[in-house]
């Protein structure tokens, strides 16, 4: 379960409008317990992918760096990634499966139309061979 | 003794530490330490066959260690090491 308070979600709905047609990425920060993931703050990042963005995306490790950094000042943790989908479903593709990390709730925004439609969050495994579908509340 | 930064998803198995010091004189030997201080450590960084799991990259200060000696790569006295998670993805090919 990944829940996420107003402002983050905002903040995430505005980066993934904002980079249509493009893909965006971000950090989301905030606590885990035994009930799940809370989200408090959602930081868009830049997306590094070289080459077409509008079905790509990819981290760039020094931003990742300074979002760890900036979590640990707040007493905070980094609990997900979130990215869109343009135009698309907001499914676990292969290539996000395969590019993913157990450590984090996935959280992936249809945004078609330039519009909001839809959003689904996802726990991959270890070995990136599957990724469970999570419940997903969101504050607006 | 170089220093491990440990993201904050794997806090929880460092006893909360969210940077710890360890022996070692190249990157294999301090996470090898790392993962002996902290045995729950061990399955998050490495698979089965005992290689770094393929989302794993380490930063030796500002450098990605693939870019140099990989795991051999020498580390001294005052040097970071940080943890990265390499995360990438997009809409192309459906599971």
């Amino acid at each position: 379960m990944i829940r996420i308070e107003k402002e983050a979600w905002q903040t995430m709905l505005q980066h993934a409008k904002a980079t249509y047609p493009r893909e965006c990425c971000g950090a989301l920060l905030g606590t885990a317990d035994a009930r799940g993931r809370h989200v408090v703050i959602a930081r868009p990042m830049r997306n590094a992918y070289d080459g077409p963005q509008q079905d790509s995306y990819q981290l760039d490790p020094t931003e990742q760096l300074a979002v760890e950094k900036e979590a640990r000042a707040l007493g905070l943790s980094v609990v997900g990634i979130f990215h869109s989908h343009p135009d698309c479903d907001a499914y676990f593709s292969k290539r996000d499966l395969e590019n993913s990390c157990p450590w984090y709730s996935f959280v992936v925004l249809s945004i078609k139309a330039g519009e909001f439609d839809h959003a689904k969050s996802f726990l991959p495994n270890f070995d990136q061979t599957a990724a469970e579908q999570e419940p997903l509340e969101y504050m607006v | 003794m170089p220093k491990v930064i440990i993201p904050t998803p794997l806090r929880p198995f460092t006893n909360q530490q969210d940077a710890v010091e360890l022996p070692g004189s190249n990157v294999g030997e301090v996470l090898q330490a790392l993962t002996t201080q902290y045995a729950e450590l061990r399955k998050h960084l490495y698979n089965d066959e005992g290689k770094l799991r393929s989302f794993v990259n380490i930063y030796l200060n500002e450098e990605d260690i693939r870019y140099l000696d990989k795991e051999k790569t020498a580390v001294k006295e005052g040097d970071t090491l940080s943890i990265v998670p390499s995360i990438a993805g997009g809409l192309a090919w459906p599971l």
